[in-house]
C-alpha cells in the first residue's frame, strides 16, 4: 500500500478511536459502571439513598468487548449474507449491539436497585426511562467507532484477524483504558466533591457520595456533564494514542520493506518518552502540592 | 491419532506453556489498584488485574498477528507483540497520571515503600490520610511497562506456536485458521491472567510490592493449567486438516 494512503487510513482510525474512547467513558459515567460504581452500590447501605443510575453490567472491558463482538458479528452477516454495503452493515451492527446493551442496562439497574429495598433505595422509573436511551446512544457511538477501526484494520490495512475478533480485542482495550483513566475522574473526584480537593478518598468516607446536584438531586446526566470536561476527552486521547501509535510504527517502518526492527526501536523510543513524561509530571506535582505530612524524624531532630 | 498429534507438535506445545508462564509472571508487574485506586485510595491504575493485563496483552497480540502475517521471524514477532502491549499500557498510565494529578489533585505516591527504588524520592510524606497511596510513581510506571512487555511476548509466543500447528495441519494460512488460533490464544491469555489474581488480591504496586515475591506460586499453577490448555488447543487445531 502507498505510505500516504496508509497514513490517511491510520489518521481516520485514530479519530474514530478518540471518539470511541470519549463516548465509552461518558457511557460509563451516565450509567455508572466499573470500579466507581462500587461507591454508588455502597451508598444506600451507608444510609445515603440516591438518584444515580446504578447499572454496572460487568467490568467495562468485557461489557465493551461483548457489544463490539455482537456488532461486528451482525455486520459481517449483513455484508456476507445480505450483501449490504459496509457502512450500512456497520451502522446496523452497532445499533443491534446498542439495543442489547440497553437491555442489559435496564435489567441491571432494576435488579441492583430492587435488591437494596431493605436500605430504602427506591427504583426511580423516570431515571430508567430518561437515562437508558442516553446509555444506548453512547454505546452505539462506541460500538460504531470500534467497528470502523476494526473494519479499516482488517480490510484496508490487511490485518489477518477476522472482523469480530478484532472488534472483541479493541472492545477489551477501550474498556481497560476507560476503566483506568476517565473513570478515576468520576470515582475519585465527581463522586466525592464535598471533600477537600486532592485529598484522595479517606477510607472512612466510603459510600458518602455527593447526592445533591448543581440544581436539584444529582443523577447520571450531571456526572456525564462534569466528566465530559476532562475524564471523557482524556480517555479518548488515550485510546486514540494507543490505536494510532501502535499502528503508526508499522505503517511508517513497514515490515514488508524489511523495516520491522526499526518499528520495534520506534515503539521502544515512544515508551521511553512516556516514562520520562510521567517522571516530569510526578516531579511537578510533588513541587506544586508539597508533602502532606511532616517528617517525624526531622521534627524530633529539631526538638 | 491424538497422541500422534501431540508428539508431532511437542515443541510448539512447550512454547505455548512458556508463553502461559510468561503471562502469569507479567501480571505481577502491572500496578493495579482495583476499585480503591479508582477512588484515589490505593496506588496503581484504577482497574482490575485481569482487565488491564488482558487489555495490554491482547493489543500486543494484534501487533504480533499483523507482523506474523507479513514476516516469519520469531524474535521480530515477539518484539512486536511486546512493543504493542508496552505502548498500550504506557499510554494508559500516562493519561492515568494526568487524571490523578490534574483531575483529582493527588501526588503520585507509593504506600509500600518509603523511598522510590528508582528515583530515591520520599514517598510516605506524600500519601494522603486514610489512603494506601495514589497515582503512579516512576517505579510503578516502569514496572507496568515491564509487565506489559512480558505479557505481549507471552501472548505472541502462544499465537506463533498455535499458528505453526495450524499451518502444518492445513498447509495454508487461511482466515479460519487465523481466527481459531487467535481465539485459543486469547483464551489461554485470560486463563493465565486470572491465576495471578489470587496472589495479588485486588491491588499490587509492581515489583517493589511485597506481594510480588509470591509469583512462583502463580507461575507453577499457570504452568500446570497451560499444559492442559495447550493440549486441548494443539489437538483441536492440528485436526483442522481433517481426521
Amino acid at each position: 500500500m502507498e505510505p500516504l494512503i496508509g497514513m490517511g487510513v491510520l489518521a481516520l482510525m485514530g479519530v474514530a478511536a478518540t471518539i470511541a474512547g470519549a463516548s465509552e467513558d461518558l457511557e460509563s459515567d451516565v450509567g455508572s459502571q466499573s470500579n466507581p460504581n462500587s461507591q454508588v452500590q455502597l451508598a444506600p447501605q451507608m444510609m445515603f439513598p440516591h438518584r444515580i443510575y446504578n447499572k454496572a453490567v460487568s467490568g467495562e472491558p468485557p461489557s465493551n468487548a461483548l457489544m463490539s463482538a455482537i456488532g461486528a458479528t451482525c455486520a459481517v452477516v449483513f455484508m456476507d449474507v445480505f450483501s449490504l454495503s459496509p457502512l450500512f452493515a456497520l451502522v446496523l451492527g452497532a445499533f443491534i449491539a446498542a439495543c442489547i446493551h440497553g437491555t442489559f442496562a435496564i435489567t441491571s439497574v432494576m435488579g441492583r436497585s430492587a435488591s437494596q429495598q431493605r436500605f430504602k433505595q427506591p427504583v426511580y422509573m423516570d431515571i430508567i426511562r430518561s437515562h437508558t436511551p442516553v446509555i444506548m446512544g453512547y454505546a452505539f457511538i462506541t460500538t460504531f467507532c470500534i467497528l470502523v477501526i476494526s473494519y479499516l484494520l482488517n480490510v484496508v490495512l490487511g490485518h489477518p484477524f477476522p472482523l469480530p475478533l478484532l472488534a472483541f480485542i479493541w472492545g477489551i482495550t477501550v474498556g481497560a483504558i476507560g476503566s483506568s483513566t476517565g473513570d478515576v475522574h468520576y470515582g475519585a473526584e465527581r463522586e466525592f466533591q464535598q471533600f477537600e480537593f486532592g485529598a484522595g478518598l479517606n477510607a472512612s468516607n466510603s459510600g458518602n457520595i455527593v447526592r445533591k446536584a448543581e440544581s436539584g438531586l444529582r443523577n447520571g446526566y450531571d456526572n456525564s456533564w462534569f466528566c465530559a470536561k476532562f475524564g471523557g476527552p482524556v480517555t479518548g486521547i488515550a485510546f486514540g494514542m494507543t490505536v494510532f501509535l501502535g499502528n503508526w510504527i508499522t505503517t511508517v517502518f513497514d515490515p514488508v520493506r524489511g523495516l520491522g526492527w526499526l518499528s520495534v526501536v520506534a515503539g521502544a523510543l515512544i515508551v521511553l518518552i512516556l516514562i520520562i513524561w510521567n517522571r516530569k509530571i510526578e516531579v511537578t506535582a510533588r513541587k506544586a502540592f508539597g508533602p502532606y505530612k511532616e517528617d517525624k524524624v526531622e521534627e524530633e531532630a529539631t526538638a | 491419532m491424538i497422541v500422534d498429534a501431540i508428539i508431532a507438535n511437542i515443541e510448539w506445545l512447550a512454547l505455548i506453556v512458556i508463553g502461559g508462564v510468561l503471562i502469569s509472571w507479567s501480571v505481577h508487574f502491572v500496578p493495579v489498584g482495583g476499585a480503591p485506586a479508582a477512588m484515589a485510595q490505593a496506588t496503581g491504575i484504577g482497574t482490575g488485574t485481569v482487565q488491564l493485563a488482558a487489555g495490554a496483552g491482547l493489543t500486543g497480540l494484534i501487533s504480533a498477528g499483523y507482523m506474523m502475517n507479513v514476516i516469519d521471524n520469531l524474535p521480530l514477532i515477539l518484539a512486536s507483540g511486546a512493543i504493542g502491549a508496552m505502548i498500550m499500557i504506557s499510554v494508559t498510565m500516562i493519561v492515568g497520571t494526568l487524571v490523578y494529578v490534574y483531575g483529582v489533585g493527588c501526588v503520585p505516591a507509593s504506600a509500600k515503600v518509603k523511598f522510590d527504588p528508582l528515583t530515591g524520592d520520599r514517598q510516605d510524606l506524600y500519601v494522603s490520610q486514610g489512603t494506601e497511596g495514589h497515582g503512579l510513581p516512576t517505579v510503578c510506571f516502569v514496572s507496568g511497562v515491564i509487565g506489559g512487555g512480558l505479557g505481549g511476548i507471552g501472548g505472541s509466543l502462544i499465537y506463533y506456536a498455535l499458528m505453526k500447528v495450524g499451518i502444518a495441519a492445513t498447509s495454508a494460512m487461511t482466515s479460519d485458521v487465523v481466527g481459531l488460533v487467535a481465539i485459543f490464544a486469547v483464551g489461554i491469555f485470560f486463563v493465565n491472567a486470572v491465576i495471578p489474581s489470587y496472589n495479588i488480591g485486588g491491588t499490587i504496586e509492581g515489583f517493589h510490592d511485597p506481594k510480588w515475591k509470591k509469583w512462583p506460586k502463580a507461575v507453577v499453577s499457570s504452568f500446570v493449567a497451560t499444559i492442559f490448555c495447550a493440549l486441548v488447543a494443539v489437538v483441536a487445531i492440528s485436526q483442522l486438516g481433517g481426521l
